[in-house]
């Protein structure tokens, strides 16, 4: 142990000295491998930064990784037996979609059909953001007016266990406290820019609903919907849309929650609901995402290889020229005792910690690069996820692997051609 | 007389890979004991290189008998073989070949950081400052070689043969690149080395250089006799 230390620091010293006395040689061989370490650097945080974008964007529209989401269809005894079953429950959330129209009454609202503020819908048919579709008869056929048309999601409770909304300003519903008649609402960033685009008046239309309320709006998320909607607590909206049989649910649930997923679909089944019916997904984003991402970043990992293998040819290059260069001195070295296995050592020394040191600069730039293009990008709303975006570790990782790798295949024949220097070198000089 | 250090019996040495093989060294016995010092003269190509190869591990005979303190060494491997320079041989070559990014203290420092066993880095320099101080020329360690004269230069390479304590000396025309004058000096450097117990094996061209050894020997057509006159 003590003498392989003793060759591995003999190595690197004298690899040192060989890179501070060549160092126009080292910076050229540098040059030449740089753009080849940054290309994979690139690629990976790239591809990184891709799938965090779009993982953080799947998980706010679909749910964490493995969250289990059970869709009930509708029944009439269904609502009742789901509530019941998930009274007091901490890691399940039953949410269910209704429609609204926000503003003055009997009017044809701005974004008629709930689409996008600014793309005009046909309307006629309406979807909730979990996933309950239908014609939508009670859209307001009167002449345009300032109102905005949201879907309604109800919840009893807090759903960013399993879909993690971002809160924007204001706060979240509250769940603890004692439901309200006029029912509190947290926007999503849509219907929020839609409310401080037109003046619309404190009225909401629930489809279904005898009497309009008047909502509070108590705070924004992001939501990573595109389409304004509004969540609200279930207990608040069944004051004025009682629970009907009409009335779809979808369950999210802790993958923890087994007992509660085998009750509920027992007591579902036992009720009348078809259990081929009853549905239960796990949610697998980041494995969605990695296989959309995955062809698409080996493409690009393979074209930094061709990049890099021209680096590695430099090194080889201007290795090979070197130990041309420096026959005598290993030969001297040897004379003086030192192994083959370390001469190739120190070549190889050498070519590493150049590989390593233009790794340190790659990964630099690309760090730089990378909040750079936060600073620029990150005030444009679709590139709102490089706003605190951290250089992702798996990039460096990537950097110094192919900054090593580089100097090892660049290094491997001068070392080789190092190691059998005839030691009769000297004597013949 | 002490043990010998060295002991060659009937060694012979061929050179192939030319057009025909050359017999440079035919039968040669030699013996060095510790503290000796024998001079080898002998004309350009007579072999005298080659028997310092052979002495120094650099190659092997082809046949005869190579013991270093009673151990035959004849076909040692080259792993055995470094160590064994590392350890018992120091080697001074007429072109000094000091490295010319270093200094003259990390020259003579080559010969410490060698893979072969490690010293902490203030031993390291201890040990330097010594075989500096030896030659006489500790005042210009942290010279490059550059700025040092021919004899400054040898005399950095002898400490870098020294710095190691070696039990046996091999220079190879250590005053060939020099005057006169820095000549004797060095060679008396070299001398001095072997009133610590090191033996000394020189090959020279100059006489006078050899008439100041323990012994002198020729080496004429591969074959290795006493000095007569």
């Amino acid at each position: 142990m003590i003498r392989l230390s003793g060759k591995l620091r003999s190595a690197l010293i004298i690899g040192m000295q060989g890179i501070r006395s060549r160092k126009l040689r080292t910076l050229l061989s540098m040059v030449s491998l740089f753009l080849g370490v940054l290309a994979v650097v690139a690629v990976q945080a790239g591809s990184q930064v891709a799938e965090q974008a779009a993982l953080g964007n799947i998980e706010l529209l679909e749910g964490v990784d493995g969250t289990q989401q059970m869709s009930v269809p509708q029944n009439d005894k269904a609502p009742a037996i789901v509530l019941e079953a998930l009274q007091g429950r901490q890691h399940a959330v039953a949410i269910t979609g209704a429609h609204a129209v926000i503003g003055e009454p009997n009017v044809t609202p701005i974004n008629k059909g709930g689409g996008p503020i600014d793309e005009s819908f046909s309307g006629g048919y309406y979807c909730s953001g979990y996933g309950s579709c239908g014609p939508d008869q009670d859209v307001a056929q009167g002449p345009p007016g300032k109102a905005i048309e949201l879907s309604l999601n109800a919840m009893t409770g807090d759903v960013r266990e399993f879909q993690p909304y971002r809160l924007q300003s204001g706060q979240w519903l509250d769940f603890g406290a004692q439901p309200s008649l006029a029912p509190r609402l947290v926007l999503n960033t849509k219907a929020a820019e839609a409310f401080e685009r037109y003046q619309i008046p404190a009225q909401m239309h629930i489809t279904g609903a005898d009497n309009d309320p008047t909502p509070r709006i108590v705070g924004v998320v992001d939501d990573g919907g595109y389409a304004p909607a509004a969540y609200v607590r279930y207990d608040e909206l069944a004051n004025w849309l009682p629970t009907s049989g009409n009335t779809q649910l979808q369950i999210s649930m802790a993958p923890t929650e087994t007992a509660l997923q085998q009750t509920l679909k027992a007591r579902l089944t036992a009720a009348g609901v078809p259990a081929d019916q009853i549905q239960v997904r796990t949610i697998n984003s980041r494995e969605h995402v990695g296989e959309q991402l995955a062809v698409m970043r080996w493409i690009f990992l393979g074209m930094a290889a061709l990049v890099l293998l021209i680096g590695v040819a430099g090194i080889l290059n201007v290795g090979l020229a070197t130990v041309g260069e420096r026959v005598e001195e290993f030969a001297l070295r040897r004379a003086l005792g030192t192994p083959r296995l370390l001469l190739a050592g120190i070549v190889l020394a050498e070519t590493l910690l150049t590989g390593l040191f233009t790794s340190a600069l790659a990964i630099g730039a690309g760090v730089l690069g990378l909040r750079a293009a936060g600073l620029v990008l990150s005030g444009r709303s679709q590139f709102s996820f490089l706003h605190d975006l951290a250089f992702p570790w798996q990039a460096g990782v990537a950097g110094v692997a192919a900054g090593l790798i580089a100097g090892l295949l660049g290094g491997f024949v001068p070392a080789l051609r190092a190691a059998r220097i005839p030691i009769a070198t000297v004597m013949r000089a | 007389m002490t043990e010998p250090l060295i002991r060659l019996s009937g060694v012979t040495k061929t050179l192939t890979g030319q057009e025909e093989p050359r017999t440079v060294l035919n039968g040669v016995d030699l013996t060095l004991h510790s503290g000796q010092s024998i001079a080898v003269l002998g004309r350009s190509g007579s072999g005298k290189s080659t028997l310092l190869s052979l002495i120094g591990l650099f190659d092997r005979p082809d046949q005869g008998q190579y013991l270093l303190r009673d151990t035959d060494i004849t076909r040692i491997s080259e792993r055995r073989a470094a160590i064994l320079r590392s350890r018992e041989f120091g080697f001074v070559f007429q072109r000094f070949f000091l490295l010319k990014h270093l200094t003259a203290a990390q020259n003579v420092a080559m010969a410490l950081v060698n893979g072969q066993g490690w010293l902490p880095r203030r031993k390291r320099r201890a040990k330097v400052m010594t075989a500096l101080e030896q030659v006489g020329v500790a005042h210009l360690a942290k010279h490059r070689p550059s700025r040092l004269s021919g004899g400054e230069q040898q005399r950095v390479a002898i400490a870098r043969a020294l710095v190691r304590d070696p039990k046996i000396l091999l220079a190879d025309e250590p005053t060939g690149a020099l005057d006169a004058e820095t000549g004797n000096l060095v060679v008396e450097v070299l001398r001095s080395a072997t009133d610590r117990g090191c033996g000394l094996v020189l090959v020279t061209h100059d006489r006078d250089h050899a008439a100041r050894m323990g012994s002198v020997l020729h080496l004429t057509d591969g074959v290795l006799g006493a000095v007569t006159a």
